[in-house]
């Protein structure tokens, strides 16, 4: 998992707000670096780290909140739920086929059909989480993600400014 | 769980003041879950004890560089639980759709051994883990950590 990149300037008595767009910034940054190959099945490690990204910033967004315009607001952190929880769709099996695999590693050859019965669940559970995470991609692309992230961050900053 | 609302946050505070006011929210939060959590059949308390701790986790990390030094070990200790009950989380998951699987094939279906097999597993395995949970609780109470998280992050870096 990679480690949070450093907010910089990020000081004690800085404005509350100041330090909610310079966060806004840095999060919105590592979310978008992470966001190429995610739909790739064969390298699970590509989304968690977008999903780990995706935390960061809507937690941010969250203990943030009060420092955002409220309309803007509340459209970006919803759609930034709803890329969590697609990222989680898709995660979410990726943990549970690697936990089966090991388990059926250590089990005897009479529970491997029962085992392998869920395997395919869980790899019916993966195509269906990319599906739900390639329309959540499609959506932030489509409705700017960005934009509107950089102009919550923009418009925190010019609170402090007014 | 619908997170407290922290009242009154001013964006033009400093922002060690306001990150203090919400970690004492999200802490109250956390410690309202327990007794009831550490009944292993309470499975919404422990849910919602996760999700209020992974909040707790996600202040203290934006407010590490802004609070005093306990903060890191705070950190680890939030997401050393948060790790914990997660995979209790995970096990109440796993187990009831596989043994809703196991229980709607025939016993003589060569699929039922390893269903049965798989959902015994995850029940044994969660209960250890709440054991395990009860355990590190009782560490973090023993150590004081929310005392000294309400006493030390109030101190700045």
């Amino acid at each position: 998992m990679a480690k949070a990149r450093e907010i910089p300037g990020l000081r004690a008595d800085l404005p509350y707000a100041a330090a909610a767009a310079a966060t806004i910034r840095v999060r919105t940054q590592e979310l978008f670096d992470h966001a190429e190959g995610v739909l790739d099945t064969s390298d699970i490690e590509r989304v968690h780290d977008m999903r780990v990204a995706t935390r960061r910033l809507r937690a941010a967004l969250e203990i943030y909140g009060p420092c955002f315009e409220p309309r803007l607001y509340k459209g970006v952190l919803s759609e930034v739920k709803a890329l969590a929880d697609a990222l989680g769709a898709r995660r979410d099996p990726d943990v549970q086929l690697e936990g089966l695999e090991a388990l059926a590693g250590t089990m005897g050859e009479a529970v491997k059909p029962g085992l392998e019965a869920f395997g395919a669940v869980l790899r019916g559970d993966q195509l269906a989480g990319n599906t739900t995470l390639a329309a959540a991609l499609e959506h932030a692309g489509a409705h700017d993600l960005r934009g509107r992230l950089d102009a919550l961050a923009d418009g925190a900053d010019n609170r402090m400014a007014a | 769980m619908k997170a407290r609302r922290v009242k009154g946050l001013d964006p033009a505070a400093p922002l060690a003041d306001e990150l203090q006011r919400i970690v004492a929210v999200r802490v109250d939060e956390v410690f309202g879950f327990m007794p009831q959590a550490a009944d292993p059949g309470q499975v919404t308390a422990l849910h919602d004890l996760r999700i209020a701790t992974k909040r707790l986790r996600y202040v203290l990390e934006i407010g590490e560089g802004v609070f005093g030094p306990y903060a890191g070990t705070a950190i680890k200790r939030t997401k050393d639980l948060q790790d914990l009950l997660g995979e209790i989380h995970d096990c109440d998951v796993m187990s009831e759709r596989v043994r809703a699987r196991a229980e709607a094939v025939a016993v003589d279906d060569e699929r039922y051994v390893g269903l049965e097999a798989l959902a015994t597993f995850m029940e044994a395995r969660r209960r250890v883990l709440h054991r395990q949970f009860v355990h590190f609780w009782s560490d973090l109470e023993q150590k004081g950590f929310r005392e000294r998280l309400e006493e030390e992050l109030a101190a700045p870096a």
